[in-house]
């Protein structure tokens, strides 16, 4: 068994603050774009095991029925990858349909789908791209794909399945002003890549 | 990558031309900038026509409202954008490239919107590349009707194309609890064919087998698309009559064993008839559950093969 990376407190309050930056600017621009108040918690980062991922979702969220979606993305020069997971806890597909342009005929089971798909690459888009840009990486997207609908968190993946033993995790929670949409956003950067957003802070710290 | 091998600008044009992906750019007015030649050859309409042409107005069908969101968030947010052929099979109507085994018409298309940014890091363009993704979406449907298939599978009897015990049992519990729950009435038949052991033994299963089909190709003809017949064991059916008291399933009842006593069965020379025995009940408050009501009609069933076969006897509670 590999030895469990740590972050130093430098290391921990340094990403800390560029997440912080990051999400103010995604909310910023959320805003803009959608045109309603997007509530953005204050993200929280933590070195997770693989087998400490679904616990830590169910004590996020609740071992409630939920929509997800994953995202996959990387970055052009780094060795650093991973995967968002968005989880849409509470859905009114009315008002997002609206905020996206849908006309109301269009509305239907595979046009809800594409709004979780949508927003899940929206919002991360939003997030990442803010990072990223601190700590001088560019990033490539692959498209957003549905983990499922009506499913337990519990079951959104087989921890038989996570080939990794240890992921860096940010966590955001979104919600709309009137409480009709929520979704937790958790981004999972594993192995290797953990080691090279260390490596990255390390920099960005002597540099200032 | 070199760098004389992308500054040759002629190996670039090449790629964006014979590469199989549709590549369009835009700028923020909908004008198009670049349509390469697989849009070309699939769209049949000629690069000149469509240079400086509004996007929308080259492509009326295009669901203009969303579209521009979408245009837009890759504007605003610099970010990719994506549509899916799972979700919304194409955006640009073309033809395909299995025109003779594709079984779908139009290209079914996984498209990506890339934010081309100048040097001061502001959107000027966007990139649209279209990928065919039709034999992908033919080999998902082929899973899908598969996997349907073989859910179906699982719950039909092969021999009487029924539903077997299981499926027809839960379908069962399924009625029990919502007539329980919503009220209405329910009514079970269980019928058996009528010494069907003696024609195995003297005509062969093969014969016995055809029997057994007769008689769910006749049950099926005589129920209504409400009721749901299933095979209980060998040679023993069920009948759930939802919404119908006990009156009435003995009018079904009866009117299947009439059938039954009418048909001939012929199978390899062999003519021959036979006879079903019936049991009816109706759920009632004292029912506990579905297997409760299974035993009632299964004790009228032996009270009619007691009472000399081919015939059909209603549940009454001293027959237990």
């Amino acid at each position: 068994m590999t030895e469990l990376a740590q972050l130093s407190e430098d290391q921990r309050d340094c990403l800390q603050e560029l997440v912080n930056v990051a999400m103010g600017q995604a909310g910023d621009s959320l805003a803009r774009f959608l045109e309603v108040f997007v509530h953005l918690s204050v993200p929280r980062i933590k070195l997770v095991a693989s087998d400490e991922v679904l616990p830590e979702m169910i004590q996020l969220i609740g071992n409630i029925d939920v929509s997800a979606v994953r995202q996959g993305f990387y970055s052009t020069s780094q060795q650093v990858r991973g995967e968002a997971i968005v989880v849409f806890s509470k859905t009114s597909f009315d008002e997002l349909a609206e905020i996206m342009a849908y006309e109301p005929d269009e509305v239907n089971e595979q046009s809800e789908q594409e709004l979780l798909l949508d927003i899940t690459n929206i919002l991360n888009g939003a997030c990442l791209s803010g990072l990223a840009e601190q700590l001088g990486y560019e990033l490539n997207y692959s498209p957003p794909s549905l983990i499922g609908t009506e499913l337990n968190v519990g079951r959104l993946f087989d921890k038989e399945q996570l080939s990794w033993s240890q992921a860096l995790l940010i966590e955001i929670n979104y919600r709309l002003d009137n409480e009709s949409f929520k979704c937790n956003l958790l981004m999972l950067m594993p192995g290797e890549s953990i080691e090279v957003i260390k490596q990255s802070v390390d920099e960005f710290l002597e540099d200032l | 990558m070199s760098v004389d091998v992308i500054e040759d600008l002629n190996f670039l044009k090449f790629i964006i031309d014979r590469v199989n992906i549709g590549i369009i750019i835009i700028d923020k007015e909908m004008k198009i900038h670049l349509w390469n030649q697989f849009m070309v050859s699939h769209t049949n309409v000629p690069q000149e026509e469509l240079i400086n042409k509004d996007l929308f107005e080259a492509f009326p069908e295009l669901p203009r409202r969303w579209f521009r969101k979408k245009i837009n968030s890759v504007f605003m947010l610099k970010n990719f954008a994506f549509t899916s052929w799972e979700q919304r099979s194409y955006l640009f109507k073309m033809p395909h490239n299995r025109p003779v085994t594709g079984g779908v018409e139009t290209m079914q298309q996984d498209c990506t919107l890339m934010p081309l940014k100048d040097a001061s890091g502001e959107v000027q363009y966007i990139c649209i590349a279209i990928q065919d993704a039709t034999d992908v979406s033919i080999y998902q449907n082929m899973l899908k009707e598969a996997l349907t298939k073989l859910e179906q599978s699982s719950r039909i009897d092969g021999l009487t194309q029924i539903f077997n015990r299981t499926h027809w049992e839960h379908r069962l519990a399924e009625e029990f609890d919502r007539v329980k729950r919503y009220g209405g009435s329910l009514s079970l038949i269980m019928f058996d064919l009528d010494h069907f052991k003696k024609v195995n033994d003297t005509y062969g299963h093969l014969v016995g087998d055809d029997v057994l089909r007769a008689t769910s190709k006749l049950i099926k003809k005589l129920l209504r698309t409400s009721d749901v017949p299933g095979r209980y064991g060998g040679e023993e059916f069920g009948i759930l009559l939802p919404n119908t008291d006990l009156e009435g399933a003995l009018q079904v009842a009866e009117r299947i064993r009439e059938e039954c006593d009418a048909a001939v069965v012929t199978c390899e020379d062999v003519e021959l008839g036979f006879s079903v025995s019936m049991g009816v009940t109706q759920l009632s408050d004292a029912v506990e559950n579905h297997e409760n009501l299974i035993h009632q009609a299964d004790t009228a069933l032996y009270h009619s093969k007691k009472s000399g076969r081919n015939c059909v006897s209603a549940y009454r509670p001293e027959m237990s």
